[in-house]
C-alpha cells in the first residue's frame, strides 16, 4: 500500500443545534485503502461522511483531499467554507454515492453519467460518451444508456449512481449506505461492483449494515458511537478476538 | 352546470361541455358587451312587443353581475366536477350498500365532501370573479370617456381614483384570501395533518 | 342565419387578429423573462430582493389587470419627467402600454407558478448535483431549471391561455384588437349576437391553437415519465 494520503481528517465536530452529532472524528485514508465505517442509526457516520465533501459542514476541525486542506472561514459564529470554487473543485475530486442514488430523473443514464464531465471539467462531450459507455458496461448496464432512470430497477439505478461518480475519475469514493434502499436479491449486484473497485485499488470510504463487505472486501473497520470513535482496526481483528464489547454487542444486534 | 357534465345523458354533456368552453374560453369583456348590448336588445325587443317605443337599456350594473355570475359559474362548474370526481368510489357505494336512496346520499355524503374539495378552486374563482368585476365598470366607463375630453387636470384625479382603487381590491383580495384559508382548514380538520412534525 | 353579415362581420374581426397576436406573443415573452427576474429575486438569498418580489408578486395578483393598465395608460402619462424623458415616444402609445401591462400582470403569476415548480424540485437530486462539484449559475441552468420547468409546465399553460383572453383588456385602452373592433361593430349595428359568435369562435380557436402547443411541448418534455418503448430482443 502506499503510503500516499488521500483523505486526513482531524478532530472534526458538529452539532445540530443543541444535539452534538460528531464529538471530534478524526481519521486517514491511504492510496487504495477500503474503510467501512459502522455504527448504529444517530451514531453520526452519514453526517460525517456528508461533512467531508461539505453537503454538510463541520463546525470545527481539518479536512484534507490529496493534499489540499478546505479553508474555513467563521463568519457570524457559524464556520464555513471560504471559496466555493475550492468547494466545487474537492468535490469533483470526491464520488459520491447516496442512499437513495439521486439520478436526475428527467435525463437518459447516459446524459446522468456525462453530465459532470462535459460541465463540470469541461472536458469534450465526445471523449465523456465513449468513456461513459466503457463504464457503463463495467458496472454492467451497458444496455439500459439510453433509458431513464424510472425505468430501472433500484439495483441497476445505484450501479448507474456508480458509474456516474466514477466519470469524474475522483481520488475518494463515499458511499453513504449504498445498499440500504436496495430490496435484498438486488443488493449482490451492487456490492460485486463496489468489490471489483476496490479491488482495482480506488480508495474507499463506505458507510454500510453489509457486514459481509465490511468483513470481507475493506481492509479497515471503523466503529462509530454516539459521534466519536469507538474502535477501529482490521477486519480480523474487529471481527476476531480484538473485538470490543460495544462492538460485538452492535454486531449482535444486527444478526438478531 | 357541473351535474350536467357529470350525468349520463349526452346532450346534456354536450350543453355542460359547450357551456364552461365558451365561458371560459372568451374574453370576459366580451362577455359582458354580450350580456350588456344584446340584453339591452332583447329587452327593447321586448318592450316594442308590448308596445314601447324607443331604447330600454338594460342596466350597466345588473349586466355586468350577470355577466361575471355566468363566467363564475362556468368555472365554478369545473370546479365542482373535479372535486366531485375526487371523492374515493368506495364512500358512495358504502353509502349505497347500507341502503341510503340517492338524495340522502346526495345530502349527507356527496355535499359535504364536494364542497371540502372544492374549498380552495372556489376561493381562486372567488378572486378571480372580484377581479371581473373591475370591468363591470367598463360598460359605465366605456360610455363616459367615449364621450368626455380627458382634460389634462382630471387625469390627476384618475391617477389617484385607480390607486386607491388598485389598494381597495388588494385589500379584498387579501381579506378574502385569509377567510378561504380559515375555511379551509375548518373543512379539512377531518384529514392527517399535513405536517407530522419532522418526519 | 345571415350569412352576408356573418361573413363580412368575420372579415372585419379578421383583420384584427395580428394585432391581438402581437399583444399576445409580446406579453407572454416579455413577462416570461420579468417572470424569470422577479422569481430569482424571491428564491435569492437576499432578503430586501425577495421582499420587494413579494410585493410586487402580491400587487400584481391581487389588483385586477384593468387597473393596472389604466394607471399605465392614464397615470404614467402624469409625470412630467415621463413625458419628457427618452422613452416617451414609446410610453404614450397605446400598444406598448397595453404589451407593457400585460408583460408586468402575467410575470407576477408566472413568477408564482415558477416558484411552486421550483419548490417542488427534489433536493436529493440537487444534492447529487453539488456532489459532483456544481454550483452556482451552473447548477440553476442545468439541473433546476430543466426539472422546475417540467413542473411549473401545466399551471404555466393555464397561465399562458389567460393571457390570450387578457389581451381583450387592451381594447379599452384604445388598441384596435379583436374585441375592440368587435365592440365598435355592436355599437354600429346593434347585431350583437352575430357579432360575438364570430368574435367568441376566433378567440376558441385561438386558445385552442395555444393549448394544443402547450400540450406538445409538455409531451416533448415528459419523455423520462412515459413507459419505455418495446421490450427488446
Amino acid at each position: 500500500m502506499a503510503g500516499n494520503t488521500r483523505l486526513s481528517v482531524r478532530d472534526v465536530r458538529k452539532s445540530f443545534g443543541a444535539h452534538e452529532v460528531l464529538r471530534g472524528i478524526s481519521l486517514e485514508a491511504e492510496d487504495g485503502d477500503v474503510i467501512s465505517l459502522l455504527g448504529a442509526s444517530g451514531s453520526g457516520k452519514s453526517t460525517f461522511l456528508r461533512c467531508i465533501n461539505l453537503l454538510e459542514t463541520a463546525d470545527s476541525g481539518e479536512i484534507w483531499v490529496d493534499g489540499e486542506q478546505i479553508r474555513m472561514v467563521k463568519s457570524g459564529g457559524k464556520a464555513r467554507p471560504a471559496s466555493q470554487k475550492q468547494v466545487d473543485h474537492i468535490r469533483a475530486e470526491l464520488g459520491m454515492v447516496f442512499q437513495s442514488f439521486n439520478l436526475w430523473s428527467h435525463m437518459t443514464v447516459l446524459q446522468n453519467v456525462i453530465e459532470g464531465p462535459v460541465h463540470v471539467l469541461k472536458r469534450p462531450r465526445a471523449e465523456c460518451v465513449e468513456e461513459a459507455e466503457a463504464l457503463l458496461k463495467k458496472v454492467g448496464i451497458a444496455d439500459k444508456a439510453n433509458a431513464y432512470p424510472a425505468h430501472l430497477s433500484g439495483g441497476q439505478q445505484q450501479r448507474a449512481a456508480i458509474a456516474r461518480a466514477l466519470a469524474m475519475k475522483p481520488k475518494v469514493m463515499l458511499f453513504d449506505e449504498p445498499t440500504s434502499a436496495l430490496d435484498p436479491e438486488l443488493v449482490g449486484e451492487v456490492l460485486r461492483v463496489m468489490r471489483a473497485l476496490a479491488e482495482e485499488g480506488m480508495t474507499m470510504l463506505v458507510v454500510t449494515h453489509e457486514m459481509g463487505f465490511a468483513r470481507n472486501v475493506s481492509n479497515r473497520v471503523v466503529f462509530m458511537r454516539e459521534g466519536l470513535v469507538e474502535s477501529s482496526g482490521s477486519p480480523q481483528e474487529m471481527f476476531g478476538a480484538g473485538a470490543s464489547p460495544a462492538f460485538r454487542q452492535f454486531v449482535g444486534n444486527l444478526n438478531g | 352546470m357541473a351535474a350536467a357534465k357529470l350525468s349520463g345523458n349526452r346532450p346534456l354533456r354536450l350543453l355542460g361541455n359547450v357551456y364552461t368552453t365558451v365561458f371560459r374560453g372568451v374574453p370576459e369583456l366580451l362577455i359582458i358587451y354580450l350580456i350588456y348590448f344584446g340584453g339591452s336588445s332583447a329587452v327593447t325587443s321586448i318592450g316594442q312587443a308590448l308596445g314601447y317605443e324607443g331604447f330600454l337599456g338594460l342596466p350597466s350594473f345588473a349586466a355586468g353581475a350577470l355577466a361575471v355570475g355566468i363566467i363564475s359559474g362556468a368555472y365554478q362548474a369545473e370546479v365542482y366536477r373535479g372535486a366531485y370526481l375526487a371523492i374515493p368510489r368506495g364512500e358512495l357505494e358504502a353509502a349505497s350498500a347500507i341502503g341510503m336512496h340517492r338524495a340522502l346520499r346526495l345530502r349527507r355524503i356527496v355535499m359535504p365532501q364536494v364542497l371540502r374539495y372544492a374549498l380552495p378552486g372556489i376561493g381562486n374563482v372567488w378572486q378571480l370573479s372580484l377581479k371581473d368585476s373591475a370591468l363591470i365598470s367598463v360598460t359605465g366607463l366605456a360610455e363616459l370617456m367615449r364621450t368626455s375630453q380627458v382634460a389634462a387636470g382630471s387625469t390627476r384625479q384618475y391617477f389617484l381614483f385607480f390607486i386607491a382603487g388598485g389598494a381597495l381590491y388588494l385589500i379584498l383580495t387579501s381579506l378574502s384570501d385569509r377567510v378561504f384559508r380559515r375555511a379551509e382548514r375548518h373543512a379539512d380538520r377531518s384529514m392527517p395533518s399535513a405536517t407530522l412534525g419532522r418526519a | 342565419m345571415d350569412f352576408a353579415f356573418l361573413s363580412s362581420t368575420m372579415a372585419t374581426l379578421l383583420e384584427a387578429v395580428p394585432v391581438t397576436l402581437a399583444l399576445f406573443a409580446l406579453s407572454v415573452s416579455c413577462g416570461f423573462v420579468l417572470a424569470l427576474l422577479v422569481v430569482w429575486m424571491r428564491v435569492g438569498g437576499n432578503r430586501t430582493l425577495a421582499g420587494f418580489a413579494r410585493g410586487y408578486i402580491f400587487v400584481f395578483r391581487g389588483s385586477p389587470l384593468l387597473i393596472q393598465m389604466f394607471l399605465i395608460f392614464y397615470g404614467l402619462a402624469q409625470f412630467s419627467f415621463i413625458r419628457n424623458g427618452p422613452l416617451w415616444p414609446f410610453l404614450r402609445e397605446p400598444f406598448v402600454c397595453a404589451v407593457l401591462s400585460l408583460a408586468l400582470c402575467t410575470a407576477g403569476y408566472s413568477a408564482e407558478i415558477f416558484r411552486g415548480g421550483i419548490r417542488s424540485v427534489s433536493p436529493k437530486e440537487l444534492e447529487a448535483a453539488r456532489a459532483i462539484g456544481m454550483s452556482g449559475f451552473l447548477l440553476v441552468r442545468r439541473i433546476l431549471t430543466p426539472i422546475a420547468f417540467r413542473h411549473a409546465l401545466p399551471a404555466y399553460s393555464t397561465e399562458v391561455v389567460l393571457m390570450m383572453k387578457s389581451t381583450a383588456l387592451a381594447s379599452l385602452v384604445t388598441v384596435w384588437e379583436v374585441t375592440g373592433v368587435a365592440q365598435r361593430l355592436i355599437s354600429h349595428t346593434y347585431r350583437t349576437m352575430e357579432v360575438f359568435l364570430c368574435a367568441a369562435v376566433i378567440y376558441l380557436v385561438l386558445n385552442f391553437i395555444v393549448l394544443q402547443a402547450m400540450a406538445l411541448l409538455e409531451y416533448a418534455l415528459s419523455r423520462h415519465l412515459r413507459a419505455p418503448p418495446a421490450a427488446k430482443p
